[in-house]
């Protein structure tokens, strides 16, 4: 459905995509996850034809993206980042308009708008104009509003930013939802429960690179980690840190707690207890985490999803 | 591009601060304007010299002295030329009235009886028709008037008739000099040149139609700003990029944009003038084709002056710290504030550089001027207007293609 390849892009000093190439089937649920600054948003600008890449070739349901905008346009939908909407109408007026952007008859177009406002729970609010509406409610009729010529591709930039866990559940069921009926979503994000959740196949970018990418089992597979153990201490110092950091694979998970990369937790958390306590550490907490996308993120770039 | 204007007439409905600033404001304007300029704009004192344009049909010596004598006065500057051309003149509006020295005037002069010189003159405006009058009559009567007058008859007639035997030339001249006494001259004076207007009175009074024209288009202008600002919002919003992303033509965004703007300024004039012709009765009704072509015009071209600053400006409060400038400093030369006529030599000259004057002026043209429809003054104001609004959409289209690459 969308080939990437070799996608550069710079912004007069910073490189922010450099090289990016991918491959989505029809029907698949993409994730590319990455912290800020990854790439994340540039890289769908740039499939969403509003930017134009330095290099590389994007074909989008067939089409190419450079030679035949127009075509690809009509095949996708996108919900931006930020919000956007007329705030001084109403929501169905909204839908309405960006519904009729694209070649749909009036009355199926009115079925929909009625379908979708139904879908996300606001077809009571339908009147209202769009400012009296939550961040959450607004978050949803952003989506909806990509969703009225029903598009074979749906791309989704951090939808979920600042939102409430319950819009934030209703969004999800209506994402499983398209993805049940077939619709190619690619969905970028920071949040690895997110992508652990809802894609089947997941992208990992990190400064305009893709560092790994697969399903979350071969991505786990492919990983040489097993579980990580996280210990919380009182009287952590940086001296400490870097004692410890000489026998151990660690890294740091805020300023009072350690991560250690293990591949048999059962051999390894006796002796990392034991040499935390000859250190002079006092530990407040210990917890284990199976393996994750956060843990071979962490792996992979040495740095936290989330700063 | 009507669905993007569609919704942005929707958006405008919803905004009441843009419907006070269209409509309201403008109306209370025009109704604080026509009652300052009252009936009438009498009352502005001229300090420059008047211009007449006097035609020569008799081409005598005795006209040919006048006309001098009038010429070397201070407060009244002469243009000669022949007749057609200064009745045309003054019916374009470019002059205000014409002396006519009609054949026969030297014959007259040495009888003594009524002067031919006719007084054609623009009844519309009536300021500057009364300071020529009155200034023409005055010097008149001096330069042909009584004595002065009497004498020129007598020495005309000795030069003509140079055998006339000594007792009846002076009887004549006793005659000629009774004549010309006082008494009669008095009584000639009133009616001392014939005073004809070329056009019409009318019962639309021009200061009625200075506030209307003027304070209209000034109004249309300010909030043309406005609604092209809105294309910075959408930039602003995000609705620009998200328009970006469906598969219309980037250009068709900028057209649905004039489209809307076009529309409400053609509202809000048409608005305008109802509200004119309802409240201080200004007759519409006879020019009706003539207005509705104007309006369109003032409408496409104040449009087009409100896409392009929105168009060539990166933020809301620039457009809004500039535009208030512009749009001043056009009302101001353009004659909305004061009229053109009353404003000194030089910033006539400039108000060509505004939309403002091509309106107003062709506002003026259809009901101070009465021009009819197919008259070449009114219809070169419609072209010029129509030339403003075409080539400043062009370059708001052009700024408006190089800035949208950078918003995306
Ligand atoms: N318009 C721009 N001008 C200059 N630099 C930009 C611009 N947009 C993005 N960048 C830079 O490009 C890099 C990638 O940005 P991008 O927005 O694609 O990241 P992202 O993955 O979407 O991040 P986030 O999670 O914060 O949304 C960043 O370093 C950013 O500073
Ligand atoms: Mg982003």
């Amino acid at each position: 459905m969308i080939t990437v390849f070799n996608l550069c892009k710079s912004y007069d000093s910073i490189e922010a995509l450099k090289g990016i190439s991918f491959d989505i089937q029809k029907g698949e649920f993409y994730g590319l996850l990455g912290p800020n600054g990854a790439g994340k948003t540039t890289t769908i600008s740039i499939l969403s034809t509003i930017l134009k890449p330095d290099q590389g070739e994007v074909t989008i349901a067939g089409f190419d993206l450079q030679k035949n905008p127009m075509e690809c346009k009509k095949h996708i939908g996108v919900v931006p980042q930020e919000l956007a909407l007329y705030n001084d109408l109403t929501a169905y007026a909204n839908l309405q308009f960006w519904g009729s952007l694209y070649d749909i008859s009036a009355t199926t177009l009115n079925t929909r708008i009625d379908e979708t406002l139904h879908l996300f729970g606001l077809y009571d609010r339908r009147n209202d104009k769009v400012k009296t509406y939550s961040g959450g409610m607004k978050r949803r009729i952003n989506i909806a509003s990509a969703l009225l010529h029903r598009p074979d591709v749906l791309f989704m930039d951090e939808p979920t930013v600042g939102i409430d866990p319950q819009s934030r559940n209703l969004i999800f069921e209506v994402m499983e939802k398209l993805h049940k009926e077939g619709m190619t979503i690619v969905y970028t994000t920071h949040y690895m429960e997110e992508a652990e959740r809802l894609c089947n196949r997941i992208g990992i970018i990190d400064k305009g690179r893709i560092i790994a990418q697969g399903t979350l089992d071969e991505l786990k597979s492919s990983s040489d980690i097993d579980e990580t153990i996280m210990i919380t201490f009182s009287n952590l110092t940086d001296t400490h840190y870097d004692r410890l950091a000489e026998s151990f694979d660690v890294s740091k998970a805020g300023d009072h707690a350690i991560r250690f990369i293990s591949k048999a937790v059962q051999r390894d958390l006796s002796v990392i207890i034991l040499k935390c306590h000859e250190a002079g550490l006092d530990i407040t907490d210990v917890s284990i985490q199976k393996i994750n996308l956060e843990t071979i993120f962490l792996r992979l770039t040495g740095k936290q999803l989330r700063d | 591009m009507i669905r993007l204007a569609i919704k942005d007439l929707r958006l405008f409905a919803s905004d009441r601060r843009a419907i006070i600033l269209s409509f309201v404001v403008p109306i209370a304007l025009v109704t604080l304007f026509a009652f300052a300029f009252g009936g009438v704009g009498q009352k502005k004192g001229e300090s420059r010299p008047a211009t007449i344009v006097i035609a020569d049909e008799d081409k005598s010596e005795a006209s040919i002295n006048v006309i001098a004598k009038l010429d070397s006065l201070k407060e009244l500057e002469v243009y000669q030329t022949t007749r057609d051309s200064a009745e045309a003149m003054v019916k374009k509006g470019d002059e205000t009235a014409v002396l006519v020295f009609h054949k026969g005037f030297a014959d007259s002069v040495n009888a003594g009886t009524k002067l031919p010189v006719e007084f054609e003159y623009d009844a519309s405006k009536e300021a500057e028709v009364g300071i020529l009058q009155g200034s023409l009559i005055g010097n008149l009567m001096g330069i042909i008037g009584g004595k002065s007058m009497a004498k020129e008859a007598i020495a005309n007639f000795d030069k003509e008739n140079p055998s006339i035997e000594e007792d009846s030339r002076k009887r004549i001249h006793e005659q000629i000099t009774q004549n010309f006494s006082s008494g009669e001259t008095k009584k000639q004076s009133a009616s001392f040149i014939t005073s004809t207007p070329l056009i019409a009175e009318k019962q639309n009074s021009p200061g009625l139609i200075h506030a209307v024209a003027g304070t209209s288009v000034m109004m249309l202008l300010f909030s043309v700003v406005g609604m092209g600002v809105s294309l910075l919002d959408e930039k602003e919003q995000g609705t620009l990029k998200k328009l970006l992303y469906s598969p219309i033509r980037p250009d068709t965004i900028l057209f649905g944009k004039m489209l809307y703007v076009n529309l409400i300024s053609i509202f809000q004039l048409v608005i305008m003038f109802i509200f004119a012709k309802l409240a201080f009765g200004l007759d519409i009704m006879p020019h009706l084709t003539s207005l509705i072509l104007m309006i369109i015009a003032t409408a496409y071209a104040c449009s087009s002056f409100g896409v392009l600053l929105a168009s060539i400006a990166k933020s809301r409060q620039q457009v809004q710290a500039f535009s208030t400038l512009i749009v001043m400093i056009m009302s101001c030369i353009g004659g909305s504030m004061i009229p053109s006529f009353a404003m000194p030599v030089f910033m006539q000259k400039m108000s060509v550089f505004s939309v403002n004057y091509w309106s107003i002026q062709g506002f003026y043209d259809i009901f101070w001027r009465m021009l009819p429809l197919q008259d070449s003054t009114f219809l070169s104001r419609l072209v010029v207007l129509v030339l403003i609004g075409t080539t400043l959409n062009i370059i708001a289209l052009i700024m408006f293609r190089r800035n949208i690459l950078k918003i995306a």
